[in-house]
């Protein structure tokens, strides 16, 4: 009872936020635009007029043309979802867990017979509850409207909401630490940011190994690049399963769960051991 | 049976440069209301925050009912109103209420008979469904004296209880713990007005650089040992020169004498003196001291370093 009380009053204190109303209504927006901006008429299976914001595209295509270019649109819509979502997200629960860490509600909640663990645990489930319900309104809404004016229900397009979910599940575990320990909220999406913008730097590192000068720097981007999030490759994931191309490798997927078991396990040892 | 004991508690801050609690012991009984004093920076907060799981001692032991304060279910008949507390502002008072009752495992039924009847008992049944941050400080006070409530404690920390409260408001929480303490409740009160812990505590404690000088029943503390104030009729200097000269410690105001004597015999022997030159004699009364005298003598002992005389065991509080 407790536990489940401390999910309802962190998805309560969300909902409260204007972040994730913000967060709502830019969802509310894209859903709007392509309601509104895309049109597609389909003829005998092929293409008879295609507009995206009233521009007319410049000639038909056979259908199993036109599947192909829907699956790489669907495609780098769901990567687009991906870094907007989480980008939204991260700003939507950055302050979480520092709220409720702040002298004057602190105590309060911790004189409460539930155990800390409990507590971070509950404030985690709560926040990446309510980004999986936002991250669903956008992913199933957006499919909706594009599988109802295409009239092509390209279902794969529905997991790039679970790989969302998943990477902001990872990072929001850093947050979650980073939080407990600096008890900063601009730190603590400052983190977040930081590991998702400089994924894609680390999985091109071998690139960059010739522009070191040590091979001490090459050994550190390898250790970063291992205990932190594949956002980047989880994107990159997310673009190839859409696209109904096989998934090869699922060490993103596997390396970012584990990662922020790690970071949420740290996260809670820290709070369990901190005098406040 | 004691409710809070304290056994050796230690706290030190930033590596020990800080040394917020040293060798506190203290004994809190059951149905009592128990104050602690001390100036600011004294460690009470620190000690109620050890007692209540926000912070940890950095070496002794404590216990609330018999168990060991490193439990959470320890809290589970605990009630807490912090100094300085911030309820999220998005919430309604009874909403409030019933977020911090499900906190402590109130079942559903409890909180909903509940919150109306303590929101009622605080004096704020017409505010339950306004957004707290509409409320005032006095009655963000009085919320969280309901919160605090909220799972039927046994054990009621108050920290500053009538902090930002009106005169009135102050008189009715005071009324407030006295209905508590009837009702068998243990309290354990911070505060900073001496008169008003002095009108509800039995025993105090208290505290001076992390070190606990004082404590005792309010009673013992500030009794004055034989010292009465002798309410008289007029007396003439020239017997009041003779009653100095046979009561060393004899002071003579209008209306009255100020003695302390070395035990009732003496005490009779003035009573005596005062009939055989046919003074008036009104009253005897005994004199207290105030709290806040006690406090001063008890901060003042400990900075000369002689504060254990008005030390009185735990187990005989």
């Amino acid at each position: 009872m407790k536990f489940r009380a401390i999910i309802l009053y962190t998805l309560r204190e969300s909902l409260a936020k204007k972040t994730f109303m913000g967060f709502f209504v830019i969802t509310t927006i894209v859903h709007l635009l392509f309601i509104f901006a895309l049109n597609v008429d389909i003829v005998s299976g092929g293409q008879a007029a295609i507009s995206l914001f009233g521009k007319d595209m410049p000639e038909a295509l056979e259908m199993e043309k036109l599947m192909q270019g829907f699956k790489i649109m669907m495609s780098a819509l769901a990567v687009l979802m991906l870094t907007g979502g989480i980008f939204l997200a991260i700003f939507a629960t950055g302050s979480l867990v520092p709220n409720m860490l702040e002298k004057g509600s602190v105590d309060l909640i911790l004189s409460r017979p539930i155990p800390r663990w409990q507590l971070l645990l509950g404030r985690y489930i709560g926040a990446v509850g309510l980004v999986a319900i936002n991250v669903a309104y956008m992913t199933v809404g957006v499919w909706l409207i594009i599988s109802l004016k295409i009239g092509l229900w390209h279902w794969p397009f529905l997991l790039s909401g679970v790989i969302i979910v998943i990477a902001f599940a990872s990072l929001y575990a850093i947050m979650t630490f980073v939080g407990v320990t600096v008890r900063n909220s601009g730190v603590s999406m400052m983190a977040a940011w930081f590991v998702m913008f400089f994924s894609p730097l680390l999985l091109e590192r071998d690139k960059i190994y010739a522009l070191l000068s040590k091979k001490v720097y090459q050994w550190l981007l390898d250790g970063i690049y291992y205990i932190v999030p594949r956002t980047a490759e989880l994107g990159k994931m997310t673009g190839e399963m859409v696209a109904g191309k096989p998934i090869v490798d699922w060490s993103p997927l596997v390396q970012s769960l584990l990662v922020g078991a790690s970071f949420l396990a740290a996260a809670a040892f820290i709070f369990h051991k901190k005098d406040f | 049976m004691n409710i809070v004991e304290v056994h050796n508690a230690v706290k030190h801050f930033n590596r020990g440069r800080i040394r917020a609690l040293n060798d506190v012991s203290l004994a809190v009984p059951k149905g009592s209301a128990f104050g602690l004093l001390g100036p600011n920076g004294a460690g009470k907060t620190t000690l109620v925050k050890m007692l209540l799981g926000i912070l940890y001692p950095t070496s002794g032991s404590a216990t609330l009912f018999g168990q060991s304060i490193s439990q959470p279910t320890v809290r589970d008949k605990v009630g807490y109103l912090p100094e300085n507390h911030r309820y999220p502002d998005f919430l309604k008072g009874n909403e409030v209420l019933d977020y911090y009752g499900q906190f402590s495992a109130v079942p559903k039924e409890s909180r909903q008979k509940r919150a109306p009847e303590l929101l009622k008992l605080v004096g704020m049944e017409k505010w339950g469904t306004t957004k707290i941050k509409k409320y005032s400080k006095g009655m963000m006070q009085r919320l969280g004296l309901a919160v605090a409530l909220m799972n039927d404690p046994e054990l009621l920390f108050l920290d500053e209880p009538t902090d930002g409260v009106d005169p009135i408001g102050r008189k009715e929480i005071r009324d407030f713990i006295q209905q508590l303490k009837t009702q068998g409740k243990t309290i354990f009160i911070n505060s900073h007005l001496l008169s008003e812990v002095e009108l509800v505590c039995d025993s105090v404690a208290i505290m001076n650089k992390g070190k606990l000088v004082v404590q005792g029943r309010v009673d013992q503390l500030t009794a004055s040992g034989h010292s009465y104030r002798v309410q008289t009729g007029t007396i003439s200097p020239d017997v009041l020169i003779t009653l100095k000269s046979k009561f060393a410690n004899l002071e003579a105001s209008n209306s009255h004498l100020q003695v302390t004597v070395q035990d009732y015999a003496e005490l009779n022997s003035l009573i005596d003196q005062l009939r055989k030159h046919q003074i008036e004699l009104q009253a005897v009364l005994p004199h207290r001291r105030t709290l806040e005298e006690s406090f001063f003598a008890a901060i003042q002992g400990a900075a000369s370093g002689d504060f254990n005389e008005m030390n009185i065991p735990a187990d005989k509080l």
